[in-house]
Formats: C-alpha cells, sequence, structure tokens
C-alpha cells in the first residue's frame, strides 16, 4: 500500500527536526540537564520572584516606606559609579585581551625558534569515523618532504605521510594508526603514545615501565626515538592513570594539547 | 546520449557528496559522529543502476576518496565495491517500493562498510581494538544514515527510476507487483 505524498512530507519534515534536535542535542558543550533545568527555572523564577517580593514588603513594611528617600539618593550615586566601573572594566578587558595574544605570540616564537617552519592552513578532514588524517595546503613546491613533522602553536599535531604539489596529507597524534614515541617531561620515563576511535583530544599511553612513577598532571613530550619527530615537542598532559592487576597492562590517558576538533593553522618543520 | 548524461551526472553528484561530506557533515555531528553518504550513494547506484555499475562506481569512487584523503589506496575501493555488490544482489532480492526494506539495507551495507574497513585497518595500521567505542560509533553512523536516507528517499527514488528506465526499460516487472 502506498502512502499519501501529504504524509510522506510530514514524515521528511519530521525527521528533518529530530535531526536537527539530535546534532544541537549532542554537540552542546554544557550537560543537556542543565539546558532544560535553564528553560524550568526561567518559567518558574519570575513566579518566585513576585511572591519573594511580596512576602519582603510585608515583613519589611516600615523600614521600607521611611527610608525611600536615603534610599533614592544613595541609588542615584551608585549608579553613577557603577556607569564609571563598568567604563574602566571594558577598557582592561580589551587591554587584558592584546596582553594575551602578544604573550601567545612572543611564546611561540621563543619555543620554536630554532626550527624553521612553514605555516599552512587544514583544508579537509578525514570522513571516516575512525582515522583522524587532515589535509593541508602547502606541499612539495613550499618545500615540504615526506615524513616532516606538523606541529601547532600548543603542541605536537603528527607528520606528513605524503605531499602532492600544492597540499600534503598530514597523520595526527591522535589517529588510531598513530604510534608516537614520548617521555615524561618530570621522570623521563618513556611511553608509548596511541590514538584512540572515540575522542578526538585523547592519546592512550602504553607499555609504561612498572618502576615508573606516573601520576595525574604530568607532562608528555616527544622523545626524539624513531626518526621522525625532534626531540622535546610537547605532546600534552596525563589525564588519567588506569591501574590494571598486572603492572605490565597499565595505561593512562593523555589529553592532548592540540585541540583537532578546531585546528586551524599548523607549522610544518623543515629542518 | 542520455546514457552518457546520466553517466556524467553520476560523477557530479559523488563530487558534490565528497565535499558535502568533508565540508557540512563533519560539523553537523551526532556527539561527534559523521554519516557515511558515500555508502548511501553507492548503494543507491547498485539497487538502482546494476551490479557491475555500482561495483565499479564503488571502486571508483573509493580510489578517488583514497587519494584525496585516505592513508592507503585501496581499502575504500574495495569496501565500496562490496557495498555497491551489496546493492545490486538486494534489487534482485527485494522491492525497492518499501522504506522500511531501503532502511535496513541501508543499515547493512553501512555494517558491513565499517566493519570491513576496521578489520582491513586493524590489520595494516595495528589499531588497538576497541570494541565497545566501535559499536557506538557503528550504530550512530547506521542511525545517522538512515535518517538522511528517509530525508533524501522520495529524490533517489525518482532519480533511481529514471537510470532504471533507461538501463533495464521493459525488462523491470518488479515494480508492478
Amino acid at each position: 500500500m502506498r502512502r499519501s505524498k501529504k504524509g510522506e512530507i510530514i514524515g521528511i519534515i519530521v525527521t528533518i527536526l529530530i535531526l536537527t534536535l539530535l546534532i544541537i542535542l549532542t554537540n552542546t558543550e554544557s550537560s543537556n540537564l542543565s539546558y532544560i533545568e535553564n528553560i524550568a527555572n526561567k518559567l518558574v523564577n519570575p513566579i518566585q520572584n513576585g511572591l519573594t517580593y511580596m512576602k519582603n514588603k510585608i515583613h519589611g513594611n516600615t523600614s521600607f516606606f521611611t527610608n525611600i528617600n536615603d534610599l533614592k539618593a544613595e541609588n542615584e550615586k551608585l549608579i553613577e559609579k557603577n556607569n564609571k566601573l563598568e567604563e574602566t572594566l571594558r577598557e582592561l578587558e580589551t587591554i587584558k585581551a592584546e596582553n594575551e595574544t602578544l604573550k601567545q605570540y612572543l611564546n611561540l616564537s621563543e619555543k620554536y625558534s630554532d626550527y624553521k617552519a612553514i605555516a599552512a592552513d587544514v583544508i579537509s578532514r578525514d570522513i571516516s569515523n575512525y582515522s583522524k588524517t587532515i589535509v593541508i595546503n602547502a606541499g612539495t613546491n613550499s618545500g615540504i618532504r615526506e615524513n616532516m613533522t606538523v606541529i601547532a602553536a600548543e603542541g605536537l599535531v603528527g607528520f606528513v605521510i605524503s605531499a602532492t604539489d600544492s597540499t600534503a596529507k598530514v597523520q595526527t597524534i591522535v589517529d588510531s594508526a598513530s604510534n608516537t614515541s614520548a617521555i615524561l617531561s618530570s621522570s623521563r620515563d618513556s611511553v608509548v603514545c596511541k590514538g584512540v576511535l572515540e575522542k578526538k583530544r585523547e592519546l592512550k599511553a602504553v607499555y609504561i615501565p612498572v618502576d615508573a612513577n606516573v601520576a595525574q598532571g604530568d607532562k608528555v613530550e616527544t622523545s626524539g626515538l624513531g626518526g621522525i619527530y625532534q626531540k622535546g615537542i610537547y605532546i600534552g598532559t596525563i589525564s588519567k592513570v588506569v591501574n590494571t592487576t598486572n603492572l605490565n597492562d597499565r595505561y593512562a590517558m593523555i589529553e592532548t594539547a592540540v585541540d583537532f576538533n578546531k585546528l586551524e593553522t599548523v607549522l610544518v618543520v623543515t629542518n | 546520449m542520455k546514457k552518457f548524461l546520466i553517466n556524467l551526472l553520476l560523477v557530479v553528484i559523488f563530487i558534490i557528496i565528497y565535499l558535502l561530506q568533508i565540508n557540512v557533515f563533519s560539523y553537523l555531528t551526532i556527539s561527534r559522529i559523521m554519516p557515511n553518504l558515500l555508502v548511501i550513494y553507492v548503494l543507491f547506484i547498485g539497487l538502482f543502476y546494476s551490479k557491475t555499475a555500482g561495483v565499479t562506481y564503488g571502486i571508483v569512487f573509493g580510489l578517488l576518496t583514497d587519494l584525496f584523503i585516505g592513508r592507503k589506496v585501496g581499502i575504500s575501493a574495495i569496501m565500496l565495491g562490496i557495498v555497491g555488490l551489496i546493492g545490486g544482489v538486494f534489487d534482485k532480492n527485494f522491492s525497492k517500493e518499501s522504506r522500511m526494506t531501503i532502511m535496513l539495507m541501508v543499515v547493512v551495507s553501512t555494517i558491513v562498510y565499517e566493519i570491513g574497513s576496521y578489520m582491513i585497518g586493524h590489520f595494516i595500521y595495528d589499531y588497538i581494538w576497541e570494541i565497545i567505542p566501535f559499536i557506538k560509533i557503528l550504530l550512530i553512523e547506521s542511525l545517522y544514515n538512515v535518517i538522511i536516507t528517509i530525508i533524501f528517499y522520495p529524490l533517489m527514488q525518482k532519480f533511481g527510476y529514471k537510470i532504471e528506465e533507461e538501463y533495464k526499460g521493459n525488462k523491470i516487472l518488479t515494480r508492478y507487483f
């Protein structure tokens, strides 16, 4: 039996609505519950406020009327003061933002001053949900070759797996196929970082030495072993250590310094 | 002439779908998981065009995506070829009128495609086995693909029957039963 045309269109519209809802709900950063809570609060709040106001008015009846003139004068003064303060605050905020960007520039050039690097934009991301390779808009014409290290302002991104004249494919460190040799900055214990499927900002550190002392918050950087990455490029911090009954199997999760969801510009190190 | 136009249109649609996939659907995600439009597209070619065309287009499109973005050439080519084949087999055995069967076909081919590429990836690149996250991705991706199929099915059907008339002519009878 064929459904009518009208029903078909309504079905499609309902599906589109469900899809948009799903996309919005699953992508909002704060938890969905607080969002709903907010709406509920907005509905209930005016009533509650009104009730409280009524109650206060009845209770503090006498003081409410006697002080009203003083209050008015004070209020005016305070408003004036508030305006001035807000103005200075705004000025300070712009200065603060400026200061931060300047600091970032300074840091970046200091950190990587001995590397020669080519800047490039990310132009495409992988279409499958498992691999996380990216394509950048600089290639052999700008001097990019295979196996060159790719970094961002925050830390390590990955390495070039192949390059054409004007583009290059970069395998990121969060890719499931990636194995990065790394060391803990404080204790100099070596680990291997592998990409995981589920999260785009997490690495799994395996092969942790049995006698190594790993703690949450430890910084992780490249070890220079393996011949692709230079030594001492920052990867991220350890966010969780998972102990197992067999010490050989224990692993740690690393939160990468680079946010791969928002990665837009990268630097390719050429020397 | 008309046949040539249809084939040209199929390639143009592939380019549009590829661009949509890398630009639009990497942001329109359900809990960070993208749909796979190419699987739906190749399945559709296999269903409405023919088994051979499904396999050929699957392999060609797979090779192109591998060249554009993949690490090794061939994995998506093989898997999309298989999806095209599945489309051809489904065409012989099921009716395309019912929405439910189409949805099930999309789910089956998405699952086959993803499990296949994950297995090949595991053997080539030494992925660590992560069964539960993988199943989660698989389920959400299938759901997303089904939603997209529901939205675009009338359009696909219209275009599909045009192709079918051109290529199979009077041989198709299943539609009228």
